[in-house]
């Protein structure tokens, strides 16, 4: 029995969700994939909490330190090791049944532990009093150790924490990736639904990889250097331009804005495979492949240099030339969000739908991705960026685009839930999870929207001006819906059922 | 109507623009062809074809409208034309050091037209100006190491007083890196 299926059998709540089927001769593809999504959702349940903690801190007034604590926590927590662990969990596990190979060996091991040793020293960083937000910040981290506010161990230990969560993101998991498309022998036995790279299915997922790899190595690079330059292996003096902030800050953008676009090419990409499995007797395709290739073409193309608009209000340290070219190709992402809205759309349309729980959440997911996709192309735009840069518009942003790829890939779990454990979810809670999640996620979105186009803030502990309160309390309200919907689908795991078993045995049983 | 698009409130409304129409069609085609009629639909592919068509010519004539609308808004035009004109300009220079401003001059004269500069002596902060009604009226990034000061060119029209907040995280007393512009009437 494999390392990671015995981890996830031995861990208590969570491994009960989670057990992998060793009935079907698929544990290769199946355990480690399994071990990742298992470890994404203990994250996401600190994460929730840590989320409910943040309002709770502004409404009864508590000491803005905990407030601070909870936010770099919240946000690391819920970006890393749940939403980009969650995908490479449920990715691999796709991956590994489209190209019929394993999904074994040192480097999903490497990508685990890299993942999740970084995100907990990370936590005790930030518990010893790192306070710098999911975005580093850089030079904060430096500034607040100068300046006696936390210490240099922890800047040192969260350094070495992200470091390593970097390390995973772009280079243990692309190299995985692409190892497993391009090189050793198919396993006939492994194979679950073959793809090509002419299918949107799976160009999005080696785009993606590509995209960790290229777009991550100039913060490699840059991070490598710091790191060696803190634990003493080089002098200080030749890490002098890589602590430079200005390379830290454009190495860290041209990676963070391509990560979240890069998520966003996979979950696309498992969008357009899973969802020809939902129409009408499950044998049609989509509307047009061509058509959903070119979305995945245009939103890499366009993606890749529109990360200039992080600095515009830089101006005239950002050339306003890159900024108008950081604002035009934000729009062009649209042009490709147009383009997979048409597709998914007509495909329906053309084909009718058997809206299951699983194919209704990647839906809904993605009805949220555009919301959000809307709301990064306006804040994009140099006149608007003036006016909602800094503010919680850009919290609302980011917490939409880490949730609604969240939720598309908690729907692709649910469709290959079953292969995965040998059990199936129960539709009623399925379809609870999606209602509460409409409401929840919608609402939590348009509430921090509408607090930055009010002016309020993001990362400020102090909500009680302007009337900017009651956008806080909109979101903690959301925010409550959407932590119900999540309950409500850990539950739909917990109470997951042996395919064999009939409905009545079950309920027998309880 | 386009002084009103290009505020804050006007790119909510943006955004929702974008989203409710999207968000009724697509709610609408899966309630008709998951509910009430889950087969296959008989439109002709041309049909289909037609309405791609249309569809995506109808984004790209809103996204480029809307990006040509807001040319006269960019605050980078204004300095641009600050710049080639013999504008007359009112100079404030700041920096800031958490988690305080050191500003040139914090009283202004309604109907100047200022060019703020500001640096960063330590880490990463902002200078957001708030008009005395709450609205945010823009912010600058201020990134420490850099050899040039951020600017922004603005012309105050009311008199009275406008707070200056932090927008970017920068430690434990950011929410207090807070300061004051006075903007008094024209003697």
């Amino acid at each position: 029995m494999s390392i990671a299926s015995t981890i996830v059998q031995n861990t208590p709540i969570f491994g009960k969700m989670f057990s992998v089927d060793k009935s079907t001769g698929l544990e290769e593809i199946n355990a480690w994939p399994a071990l990742m999504i298992m470890a994404s959702f203990v994250w996401l349940a600190i994460a929730g909490l840590l989320g409910f903690v943040m309002p709770v801190t502004q409404l009864f007034d508590m000491d803005t330190g905990l407030f601070y604590t909870t936010l770099t926590l919240h946000g690391a927590a819920l970006a890393f090791p749940f939403s980009f662990q969650l995908m490479m969990g449920v990715g691999l596990h796709r991956s590994g049944g489209c190209v019929g190979k394993p999904v074994t060996g040192w480097l999903p091991a490497l990508a685990f532990i890299t993942m999740n040793v970084g995100a907990g020293l990370l936590t005790v960083a930030v518990l010893m009093g790192l306070k710098v937000s999911l975005m580093v910040m850089y030079p904060l981290p430096l500034v607040g150790a100068q300046m006696g506010i936390w210490s240099m161990n922890s800047v040192v230990l969260g350094f070495t924490g992200i470091y390593l969560v970097l390390a995973c993101m772009i280079l243990c998991y692309p190299i995985l990736m692409l190892k497993m498309t391009f090189f050793g022998k198919k396993r006939p036995d492994l194979v679950l639904a073959e793809r090509s790279l002419n299918d949107p299915g799976m160009l999005g997922m080696i785009l993606s990889a590509m995209t960790l790899l290229v777009a991550g190595t100039p913060l490699v690079i840059v991070g490598t250097t710091v790191m060696a330059a803190l634990y003493g292996i080089i002098p200080m003096s030749m890490a002098a331009w890589a602590t430079e902030p200005v390379v830290f800050q454009y190495a860290f953008f041209i990676f963070a804005h391509n990560l979240m676009e890069a998520m966003a090419l996979m979950v696309m990409s498992a969008m357009y495979a899973t969802l020809p499995l939902y129409l009408a007797d499950g044998t049609r395709k989509l509307f047009s492949n061509k058509l959903a290739n070119l979305a995945l073409w245009i939103l890499l193309l366009t993606s890749v240099t529109s990360f200039l608009h992080h600095f515009i209000t830089l101006y005239p340290n950002q050339p306003a030339g890159l900024s108008y070219w950081g604002n035009i190709m934000s729009w062009g992402t649209g042009i490709g969000a147009a383009i997979s809205i048409f597709t998914v759309l007509a495909t329906i349309w053309q084909h009718g739908l058997r809206a299951e729980p699983g194919i209704m959440a990647v839906l809904v997911g993605w009805v949220l991705y555009i919301l959000d996709g809307a709301s990064a192309m306006v804040t994009s735009n140099i006149a608007w960026s003036y006016q909602l840069h800094g503010t919680m518009w850009q919290s609302g942003h980011t917490m939409t685009v880490i949730l609604s790829m969240s939720i598309m890939w908690m729907g692709v779990l649910y469709h290959h839930y079953p292969v995965l454990t040998g059990r199936k979810l129960d539709p009623m809670l399925g379809s609870w999870f999606v209602r509460l999640f409409v409401v929840g996620g919608l609402g939590a979105a348009i509430s921090m929207l509408a607090g930055g186009a009010a002016g309020m803030p993001r990362r400020f502990a102090a909500w009680n001006q302007e009337g900017w309160m009651v956008y806080g309390n909109l979101t903690f309200f959301f925010g409550a819906i959407l932590g119900a919907s999540f309950l409500v689908y850990a539950y739909s795991l917990l109470k997951s059922r042996e395919i064999s078993s009939p409905l009545g045995q079950q309920v027998a049983a309880a | 109507m386009l002084d009103f698009l290009f505020s804050g409130w006007g790119a909510f409304w943006m955004t929702l623009f974008m989203l409710v129409p999207f968000a009724a069609i697509f709610f609408y085609v899966v309630h008709r062809k998951s509910v009430t009629d889950s087969g296959p639909s008989t439109t002709a592919g041309a049909k289909m074809s037609r309405l791609e068509g249309i569809w995506l010519t109808v984004v790209f004539v809103i996204f480029v409208g809307v990006n040509l609308g807001s040319l006269k808004y960019m605050p980078t035009m204004k300095a641009a034309h600050a710049a080639t004109s013999n504008q007359q300009l009112h100079e404030i220079d700041f920096s800031a050091t958490s988690w305080a401003y050191d500003i040139s001059n914090r009283q202004i004269e309604a109907g100047s037209t200022v060019r703020f500069s500001g640096k960063s002596k330590d880490t990463m902060h902002g200078f957001a100006v708030y008009h005395p009604d709450g609205r945010m009226l823009f912010t600058m990034m201020l990134m420490p190491g850099l050899k040039n000061p951020t600017t922004l060119v603005h012309t105050f029209n009311e008199p009275g007083t406008y707070k200056v907040r932090c927008l970017e995280y920068c430690g434990i007393a950011h929410h207090a890196m807070q300061d004051e512009l006075v903007v008094v009437k024209r003697s």
